[in-house]
């Protein structure tokens, strides 16, 4: 079995999470705390930046010191670096070696066409009023960009702020063929309990959101579905491989 | 006037063993109480706590989690009366698996909490009280005298600062570390600052995501503040028991975050003549 965390964080910015503070994530740290968490790889994604150009760059400067270790993912602001995305994301796949894309903002035509063209998985968690689910935010990219395969981590609700943002992510997966759930940050477990048991087990990928969470909590998150081995092993990282391995 | 020994007879189980005199080596553990659990019926059903909280699933995990026994209150409802008798009769059908609090709301039940809090302790078993809704003096003179811990769960951790001043022998437990599912980190470090400040201030580590500051709680106030507690069955206490364990503590340590320190606030209930 090969284990694979589909989203973790690595270097400067500001974090993800709200309320927004400024965050810097050490990734020899990461790789440590991984390698004891029984984690064979870890995909790392830059937090919020207002320059991910350089932070996309760090991110692949990084996982080429361990490139057994560490997956990159790519981040881009659709509307702030609007006309230059496709150019940016080609050559960081290309020659920087990423292999997703984080959405830090709502997708635009322009960035799911390129991810699309690269067919690279596409990461995003809609940023919208507290108490209001992802489901709106996810029915036109999903339904206008079928070949285009989308992460929404968190299952949906990071926290589990709401009950229901999980169970509008359970549906999403119900409707969208090409939407897939990280597990990373998840508050309540039944919900993922319910998405065990309900969805189809390739659309759920283990991650953990270290290390602004803890590792070791994400992995007995999984751990305490007591799912087969197969299902176990698919959800611990073969998912996320075969995600991967079509980019 | 009841008493600590009254309880004893009706509660059974671990706590009987614990509490009571010359225990045997093995009854000696300290047992494992989740602090934090919510049980029984609400009419409103628009989301899992105004509709119904299942004691046996709770049970069920707590098998697994290995947790003695855990401490129950009513979910939401508008008044408590009826829920508050749900929890005993909870109580008395698994007896020796829970221990009942009762709930009330300051503001919907105001000038007949006195009455009814004290017939839940005396003639029902419950062994203290949850809160949302900040207390008055009505419900705190009456904790004091009953010598029952108060769960409060505030808006806003600052609102536990002025009640647990002015009321010194009353024992806080603040739920979920200040932040209900760490929905703002800085309310967590707002907890820490209030158990640091007052002496009768504990918290309870139900619904924490960033777990980083159960740590950083239980380094800077140490063991004898924090209180283990999951929220059930909401949030599962397979994984919250799981967060205190990967602290790696000293076993003492361990022990009384998650039981020994709840087991010596209960142990202050003095009950009160009608
Ligand atoms: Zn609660």
């Amino acid at each position: 079995m090969t284990v694979i965390d589909a989203h973790a964080l690595a270097g400067k910015g500001i974090s993800w999470a709200e309320p927004q503070r400024e965050v810097n994530y050490d990734p020899a740290e990461l790789v440590e705390r991984s390698i004891a968490a029984g984690i064979d790889r870890v995909c790392i994604v830059s937090p919020r930046s207002a320059d991910y150009p350089a932070a996309n760059q760090y991110i692949s400067n990084v996982c080429s010191r361990q490139p057994e270790r560490l997956i990159g993912i790519a981040v881009h602001h659709p509307q702030r670096e609007a006309g230059r995305i496709r150019q940016m994301l080609d050559a960081e796949v290309k020659s920087l070696g990423l292999r997703a894309v984080r959405s830090d903002g709502h997708p635009t035509r322009e960035l799911l066409d390129a991810a699309s063209e690269l067919q690279i998985p596409v990461i995003y968690y809609p940023n919208r009023k507290r108490g209001a689910g992802p489901g709106r935010w996810y029915h036109m990219i999903a339904s206008t960009y079928p070949h285009v395969r989308f992460i929404l981590p968190h299952l949906g609700e990071y926290c589990s702020e709401t009950w229901w943002g999980h169970m509008e992510a359970l549906d999403l997966v119900r409707r969208y063929p090409n939407i897939y759930l990280d597990t990373g940050g998840i508050g309540s477990l039944k919900y993922l309990e319910l998405a065990a048991k309900e969805l189809p087990p390739e659309r759920i990928l283990f991650a953990s959101f270290a290390p602004e969470l803890d590792m070791r909590v994400g992995v007995e998150s999984i751990r305490l579905l007591h799912l087969s081995p197969e299902r176990h092993a698919a959800i611990m990282g073969e998912n996320m491989l075969k995600l991967l391995r079509n980019s | 006037m009841s008493s600590r020994r009254d309880f004893l007879a009706q509660g059974g189980g671990v706590m009987v063993a614990a509490l009571a005199g010359t225990p045997t080596q093995a009854a000696r553990r300290t047992p494992m109480i989740d602090c934090h659990a919510h049980a029984g019926h609400a009419p409103a059903l628009t989301d899992p706590w105004t509709t119904i909280a299942d004691p046996e699933e709770i049970l069920r995990r707590n098998r697994e989690a290995g947790i003695d026994q855990s401490v129950i209150f009513p979910i939401s409802n508008d008044t408590f009366e009826k829920a508050n008798q749900e929890i005993a009769g909870i109580c008395r059908k698994f007896a020796g698996h829970f221990i009942g609090y009762a709930k009330h709301d300051p503001e919907t039940e105001k000038g007949r909490i006195r009455a009814m809090l004290i017939r839940e302790c005396n003639e029902l078993g419950l062994r203290g009280l949850k809160l949302h809704v900040h207390p008055g003096p009505e419900v705190l003179d009456t904790v004091a005298e009953l010598g029952i811990p108060v769960i409060y769960h505030p808006a806003r951790v600052a609102l536990i600062e002025e009640i647990s001043r002015d009321y010194p022998t009353v024992d806080f437990i603040l739920a979920h570390l200040g932040a209900d599912m760490s929905y703002d980190w800085r309310e967590h470090l707002a907890a820490i600052e209030m158990a640091r400040r007052h002496q009768n201030v504990y918290l309870d580590t139900g619904a924490v995501v960033l777990t980083r500051y159960i740590e950083q709680a239980v380094h800077e106030l140490g063991a004898e503040k924090i209180i283990f507690g999951s929220d059930e069955p909401e949030v599962d206490c397979r994984l919250e028991i799981f967060k205190i364990r990967m602290l790696e503590l000293p076993k003492l340590q361990e022990e009384k975050i998650l039981g020994g320190n709840l087991q010596r606030l209960l142990g202050k209930y003095r009950g009160k003549a009608a």
